[in-house]
C-alpha cells in the first residue's frame, strides 16, 4: 500500500500548500492546479479531437498535418465511411439488441427485486445469496458453454435471443441495485393499499414502481453502456456480418480497410460521438448510473 | 416486517386470493429472472465444468476425459504465459488506476471553478467502447503517423520512439495504459465522492495539532479512505481479470508471438481456431477459480479493515 501511495502523496503536497499562504505562492498554488488539470483535459480529450479532425481531412493532409485542424472539411468521409462500413444495418442491430435486452431486463429485474426487498418467504436468503454469488462470476469466464447453451437454442445470430444473454448477464447486479431502492421505501403506503384490497402487483407497478423510478434509471443507464459497447459476447454469439452491432463492424471495417485511415476516423466518430454528446447531456445520471455497483456494492 | 398473512382478508370475494399470501406472489415475482439466471448464468457455468471435463470438439460425441484437460493446461507454455500477462495486466492497471484516480480526485477536490467540467471530461472515455479506444489508440501508436511517435519528435524526444504495439518486450504495457486511460475517470470519480464524504473538521483539528500536508494526508486522508480503496480495488481487480478480450483483440490480438496474449484471447483462440472447445471450458474454469478466488480474499479482508477501523 506504501508504494501505491506515494506518488499521491506529491500530488497532495503540491495543492495543499494553497490554503496556508495568500498572495504570490497561494496564486502559483492556484495556477499548478489548473496546469496540472488541463494536462489532464489534453490526455482525455485532445485523442478524441484528432479523431474528429482526422475525420475531416484528406488521406494526403491526415499524413502532412498530423496535429492540427483540417485545412477543409471533407464531408465526404462521413458520406464513404456510412456506405463502406454498413453503419445503417449495425445500429439497426445495436439498437434491437440494446433495445430489447433493456426491456426485458427491467420487466424480470423489477418484481424481484421488489420480491426480494418487500415479501418475506422461504428461501428469500438463498435467492439474495445466490445473486451476490453470481456477481462474482464474471460471464466472461463460461463463454465457451454460453456458446453451446445458445447454440442449442438456436440462438446465434439472433439478435432478439443475444438480448436475453445480455439480460442474463446485467441481472445479478441490477436487481441487487434495485433491491436496495426498494428497501428504503417507506413500509406505510403498501400498508394502506393493502387495506384498501391491492394485490402486490397492483401495488408494485402504482405505487412502488413510480417511486424507484431513479432505481431503474440506473439500471438502464448501467445496461446501456454496457450492452451498446460490448464487444465480446456479441463477437461470441453474432457470427453473421448481416446481424452485427456497431463494435463488430468497427472491428471488421478496421480489418478490411485499414488503409482508409479518414473514413475510419469518420466511422469512428459517426459511432462515438452520439453516445458522448448523450453522456454530456445526462451527466449526472451517467456518473450515478455507471458508479452505481460501487456505491450500492 | 410487511408480511400480513394473518390479517383480515379484504372484504370483496377475489379468485386469485390464494397468489395473496406472500410466497406465491414472491415465487411469481422471481419466476422470469429464476428462469433467465438458470437458462444463461446456472446452467452454462454447471454445463462448462462438465465440458472441461470431457474431450469435445464440439460437434461429434464428447468422451470421458477426467481432469486431463487441466493437467495439460499446467504444461501449456503459451497458456502459462497468458495467465502471466494476464497477472501483470491485473496488478499493472489495480495500482495505476489506484494512486492516479486518487491523485486526480484530489485535484478535482481542489478544483473550486470548473470542477464539474474537468470531472465530465475526465469522464468521457469511460463511457467509449473498449472497441473505439482500442482503434483510437491503435492510431496512436501507429508508428508511421502516430500521435506519439508524432509528440516524441516535437518534444525531440525522437530517440525513444517504439514499435508500441509491435515490441514484444513493451507491447503489454502499451496495452495496459490504453486499458488505465479509460478507466481513470471512473476510479477519480469514485474517489471524488469519498473524499467529500471526509469530515473537514478532521483536518481542521489535525492542522490544529501541528500536522502538515503531508501528515495530513497520511493520518486522515488515507484511513478516511480505506474502504474506497477497497472498492476501487475490487472494481479494478474484477474487471481487470475479464475485461481486457476486447482491448487486447483490438490492439495486439495477443501477439507479436504470444507476448499481449491474455487468458480470455487464448481461451476464444483454443475455441474457434483450433475447436478445441473442451480444452476452452476448462480455460474459463481456471479464471473463473481465479477471479472468485482474489474476490472472495478481498472481500474477507475487506470485512476485517471495517471491523478494525
Amino acid at each position: 500500500m506504501s508504494s501505491a501511495a506515494k506518488p499521491s502523496l506529491t500530488l497532495d503536497s503540491d495543492a495543499a500548500r494553497r490554503p496556508r499562504r495568500l498572495g504570490a505562492s497561494g496564486v502559483l498554488e492556484v495556477a499548478g492546479l489548473y496546469a496540472a488539470l488541463i494536462l489532464v483535459l489534453i490526455e482525455t480529450l485532445y485523442p478524441l479531437l484528432w479523431v474528429l479532425f482526422g475525420s475531416l481531412k484528406t488521406k494526403e493532409e491526415m499524413l502532412s498535418n498530423i496535429w492540427g485542424p483540417p485545412s477543409s472539411l471533407v464531408l465526404q468521409n462521413y458520406v464513404d465511411a456510412w456506405r463502406i462500413a454498413g453503419m445503417g444495418s449495425r445500429i439497426v442491430s445495436s439498437v434491437l439488441v440494446t433495445g430489447s435486452a433493456l426491456i426485458i431486463l427491467v420487466v424480470v429485474a423489477t418484481p424481484c427485486a421488489y420480491a426480494l426487498a418487500r415479501l418475506r418467504f422461504p428461501g428469500r436468503g438463498l435467492v439474495l445469496a445466490v445473486a451476490v454469488a453470481a456477481m462474482l462470476v464474471p460471464p466472461q469466464v463460461m463463454a465457451i458453454p454460453l456458446f453451446m447453451v445458445a447454440r442449442d437454442l438456436g440462438l446465434i445470430n439472433n439478435r432478439l435471443g443475444v438480448a436475453f444473454v445480455y439480460a442474463a448477464t446485467s441481472l445479478p447486479l441490477s436487481v441487487f441495485i434495485l433491491r436496495s431502492f426498494f428497501v428504503t421505501l417507506p413500509a406505510d403506503l403498501e400498508d394502506a393499499a393493502r387495506v384498501d384490497g391491492a394485490s402486490r402487483l397492483e401495488i408494485l407497478i402504482h405505487i412502488m414502481l413510480p417511486l424507484v423510478r431513479p432505481g431503474v434509471a440506473l439500471i438502464v443507464i448501467f445496461g446501456f453502456i454496457e450492452i451498446w459497447n460490448d464487444f465480446f459476447l456479441a463477437f461470441l454469439l453474432l457470427r453473421d456480418p448481416s446481424v452485427q452491432t456497431i463494435p463488430l463492424g468497427l472491428v471488421s471495417f478496421f480489418q478490411q480497410y485499414d488503409s482508409l485511415w479518414t473514413l475510419y476516423f469518420a466511422a469512428l466518430t459517426i459511432t462515438t460521438l452520439p453516445v458522448i454528446v448523450v453522456f454530456l447531456a445526462m451527466q449526472r445520471q451517467f456518473i450515478a448510473g455507471l458508479t452505481a455497483g460501487a456505491v450500492k456494492g | 416486517m410487511t408480511t400480513r398473512s394473518q390479517e383480515p382478508t379484504a372484504p370483496r370475494s377475489d379468485p386469485w386470493r390464494f397468489l395473496a399470501g406472500d410466497g406465491a406472489v414472491a415465487f411469481l415475482m422471481i419466476l422470469p429472472a429464476a428462469i433467465l439466471f438458470c437458462l444463461f448464468y446456472l446452467w452454462p457455468f454447471v454445463n462448462g465444468f462438465w465440458l472441461s471435463l470431457h474431450n469435445w470438439d464440439g460437434f461429434s460425441d464428447p468422451t470421458w476425459a477426467g481432469f486431463s484437460n487441466y493437467t495439460r493446461l499446467a504444461h501449456d507454455r503459451i497458456f502459462l504465459g497468458a495467465l502471466r500477462n494476464n497477472l501483470i495486466f491485473v496488478v499493472a492497471v489495480v495500482i495505476l488506476k489506484n494512486m492516479l484516480g486518487l491523485g486526480l480526485a484530489l485535484l478535482l477536490d481542489r478544483a473550486l471553478v470548473g470542477r464539474a467540467f474537468f470531472r465530465a471530461a475526465a469522464f468521457v472515455p469511460v463511457t467509449m467502447s473498449f472497441v473505439a479506444v482500442g482503434l483510437l489508440w491503435s492510431w496512436i501508436y501507429n508508428p508511421v503517423f502516430g500521435l506519439l511517435n508524432g509528440a516524441l519528435d516535437l518534444f525531440g524526444l525522437g530517440g525513444l520512439k517504439q514499435s508500441w504495439l509491435g515490441d514484444a518486450d513493451i507491447a503489454l504495457y502499451s496495452i495496459i495504459v490504453v486499458d488505465v486511460w479509460k478507466w481513470l475517470g471512473f476510479h477519480a470519480v469514485i474517489y471524488l465522492a469519498g473524499l467529500q464524504t471526509i469530515p473537514s473538521e478532521l483536518y481542521e483539528s489535525a492542522k490544529m495539532d501541528g500536522a502538515g500536508p503531508l501528515q495530513r494526508f497520511r493520518h486522515v486522508t488515507i484511513p478516511m479512505m480505506m474502504p474506497i480503496v477497497f472498492i476501487n480495488t475490487i472494481l479494478g481487480l474484477s474487471g481487470a481479470f475479464v475485461r481486457n478480450f476486447d482491448i487486447v483483440y483490438v490492439l495486439t490480438k495477443g501477439g507479436p508471438n504470444h507476448a499481449t496474449e491474455v487468458v480470455l484471447t487464448y481461451m476464444m483462440s483454443k475455441a474457434f481456431q483450433d475447436g478445441a472447445m473442451s480444452y476452452a471450458a476448462a480455460i474459463g474454469y481456471v479464471l473463473f477459480l481465479i477471479v472468485g478466488l482474489a474476490s472472495v480474499g478481498l472481500l474477507a479482508m475487506m470485512r476485517r479493515q471495517r471491523l478494525d477501523i
